[in-house]
């Protein structure tokens, strides 16, 4: 002990930490993925567990609801991702005029993402009510037919969910990508504006450029955070209707805690932690792992 | 590695914006029309606040209005503010038993992670050496990954405990987020923090644990304290826990709230005046921590 103490100096503070997170995160992980390998349903009374091998995932793999959801998932990810990125970079861009009053526009901006996913979601659950909602009495003011609401047909709900992410999360990117513009330092725009560069110009060839990093890292980070998206379906269609909007993270809740296929959910959360983590390791190589000393 | 450092090196009002120079399309503009561009730009500030408020602001009122009332279309029509949906929704759902319940596992969970999570963020901070940015980086990867990959096997590790719909597990299940966020927001913290101090109460006899005790712990009070209101933050937002987890006893807030809007999906008033209950606290909270909360939840997007 009194080695160990010496080598590892102070990261033995870390060590209540990892132990916990050894015991409840990574045990229960190294857990998934030993059931993943079996078939095993908590349904099934005599609670028997057969071992498959890889079975579950050729299963998986070959699963068109397991393929279905996977798409939706990378359509919700990649649009709204992709939507929140722009509109928070043209937000983020207002934000950082020199007007008064901006501090409370901003403060006011953080109203959406500090509630709760599940309250947001239940706010847009009666927006889209096809009888009362304010969004279904906008879209009848204006003519465009609803049919069972934007949330009841399946060709309208996947985007009505995005949206609901858009609402909620373009603000932190918005800041994010201001506080961004913020740090710039501020010399090279000046000499730009001195050699006549125009507005747009300095914007387009400095800001920019000296922006994509702030850029890439939240594209990753709310690309990451988008593979969890799980309250807004569960809460404002079932991942209905039909399977329209049965994200991959609903599916393997679906199977694991409501039918109990457990050996089949682990094995498809397996395949998601696979997913997620090569956005991780993209994360990774754009900060750079362990190469920045505090 | 400096992320999470001094939030008051971004300046937030428009007199510290002033001191410096910000793009300005004004530039761009010929100049009989630059009084044209305030105007424009403030009007669209007001389009981005409508379409990110409205939807909230629909709801307070709603929740504000009464009996025939709260169905109809036209919101100013007859409009009379009125707390009866308040009052009544309080006798009807159990909103103080799920407040109760919310309180003991958010404040569990985040005594945990502090008591855990500060000395591994002051290990990491203070340890140099490619390890200890290693093992900052995997507790930030942890944090990201989807929870449902941890839920399913957390849910027969705690069948199996017996701690389904119990406060333990949902604390401990809470604590696993908290643990990693706390480590690397103090870590954060401490890493901004100089050390001489320290070194002082080094030389003058003390253990590092003194050291740590005594100096930089109470230097840093600032950081525990936001790291804790953001934990408690993300238990009283927290959905996916209390989903699979809790049970009748160990009902939480926001699946409650759940429950109770499914009763009353009809009847706007109180369903509304239910959301409105769920978001205030936090939502004052939020905007008092503006920066934490939003440092929070970027943590790793912006380096300065």
């Amino acid at each position: 002990m009194g080695k160990l103490l010496k080598r590892w100096g102070l990261l033995t503070w870390t060590l209540p930490a990892l132990a916990f997170l050894l015991a409840f995160a990574l045990y229960p992980l190294g857990y998934a993925l030993v059931i993943s390998l079996f078939r095993y349903r908590l349904t099934d009374p005599t609670g028997s567990r057969a071992f498959v091998g890889l079975q579950n995932y050729l299963q998986a793999l070959q699963d068109p609801q397991v393929l279905g959801s996977l798409g939706n998932t990378l359509l919700f990810v990649g649009v709204a991702s992709g939507l929140e990125l722009i509109l928070g970079l043209g937000i983020a861009v207002l934000l950082d005029q020199r007007l008064p009053g901006m501090a409370w526009v901003r403060a006011l901006l953080l109203t959406p993402m500090a509630l709760a996913p599940v309250v947001a979601a239940l706010v847009w659950r009666a927006l889209y009510n096809p009888d009362f909602g304010l969004v279904s009495q906008l879209l009848r003011g204006l003519g465009i037919p609803l049919g069972r609401g934007l949330v009841g047909e399946a060709h309208t709900a996947l985007w009505a969910l995005i949206w609901v992410d858009i609402w909620q999360w373009t603000p932190l990117l918005a800041i994010t990508l201001f506080a961004g513009l913020q740090s710039q330092p501020p010399e090279l725009l000046q000499a730009a504006q001195l050699d006549g560069a125009n507005g747009w110009q300095g914007f387009r060839y400095i800001s920019l450029p000296l922006l994509r990093p702030v850029l890439t890292v939240a594209l990753l980070l709310r690309a990451m955070e988008l593979f969890k998206i799980f309250d807004s379906v569960f809460v404002i269609t079932g991942g209905g209707p039909g399977r329209a909007t049965e994200v991959l993270n609903y599916h393997i809740f679906k199977v694991g805690l409501t039918f109990f296929d457990v050996g089949y959910g682990a094995a498809l959360s397996v395949l998601l932690m696979g997913i997620v983590s090569v956005f991780l390791a993209l994360y990774g190589w754009v900060v750079g792992w362990g190469d920045r000393a505090p | 590695m400096k992320l999470l450092e001094k939030p008051e090196q971004v300046p937030t009002t428009a007199s510290e914006v002033g001191s410096r120079f910000v793009w300005d399309p004004r530039h761009a503009v010929k100049r009989p029309l630059r009084w044209l561009y305030p105007l424009l730009l403030y009007g669209l500030v007001a389009l981005v606040l409508l379409v990110f408020l409205l939807p909230l602001g629909w709801m307070l009122l709603i929740s504000l209005k009464t009996g025939q009332g709260s169905q109809t279309i036209n919101l100013f029509q007859s409009f009379r503010p009125s707390w009866e949906n308040y009052r009544a929704l309080w006798q009807e759902v159990p909103v103080a038993r799920y407040l109760l319940n919310t309180l003991i596992v958010s404040v569990g969970s985040t005594l945990l992670a502090l008591l855990l999570g500060i000395p591994a963020g002051y290990g990491l901070a203070r340890q140099p050496g490619s390890w200890a940015n290693g093992l900052a980086l995997a507790l930030l990867g942890i944090r990201l990954f989807p929870p449902i990959a941890l839920l399913l096997p957390f849910y027969l590790m705690m069948r199996d405990l017996r701690l389904l719909d119990s406060y333990t597990g949902l604390i401990l299940l809470q604590s696993v987020f908290k643990i990693t966020f706390v480590a690397w927001f103090m870590r954060g913290f401490f890493v901004g923090m100089p050390q001489v101090l320290e070194e002082a109460a080094l030389v003058d006899g003390c253990s590092r644990w003194g050291a740590f005790w005594r100096v930089a712990l109470p230097l840093s009070l600032p950081g525990v304290i936001t790291v804790s209101l953001l934990g408690l933050i993300f238990s009283w937002n927290d959905f996916f826990s209390p989903l699979v987890l809790s049970g009748v006893r160990t009902r939480l807030l926001t699946l409650g709230i759940l429950e109770a809007f499914s009763t009353y999906e009809v009847a706007w008033g109180r369903m509304s005046a239910l959301g409105v209950i769920a978001v205030l606290p936090v939502l004052l909270l939020a905007l008092g921590l503006q920066r934490y909360y939003v440092r929070g939840l970027t943590a790793g997007a912006v380096r300065e």
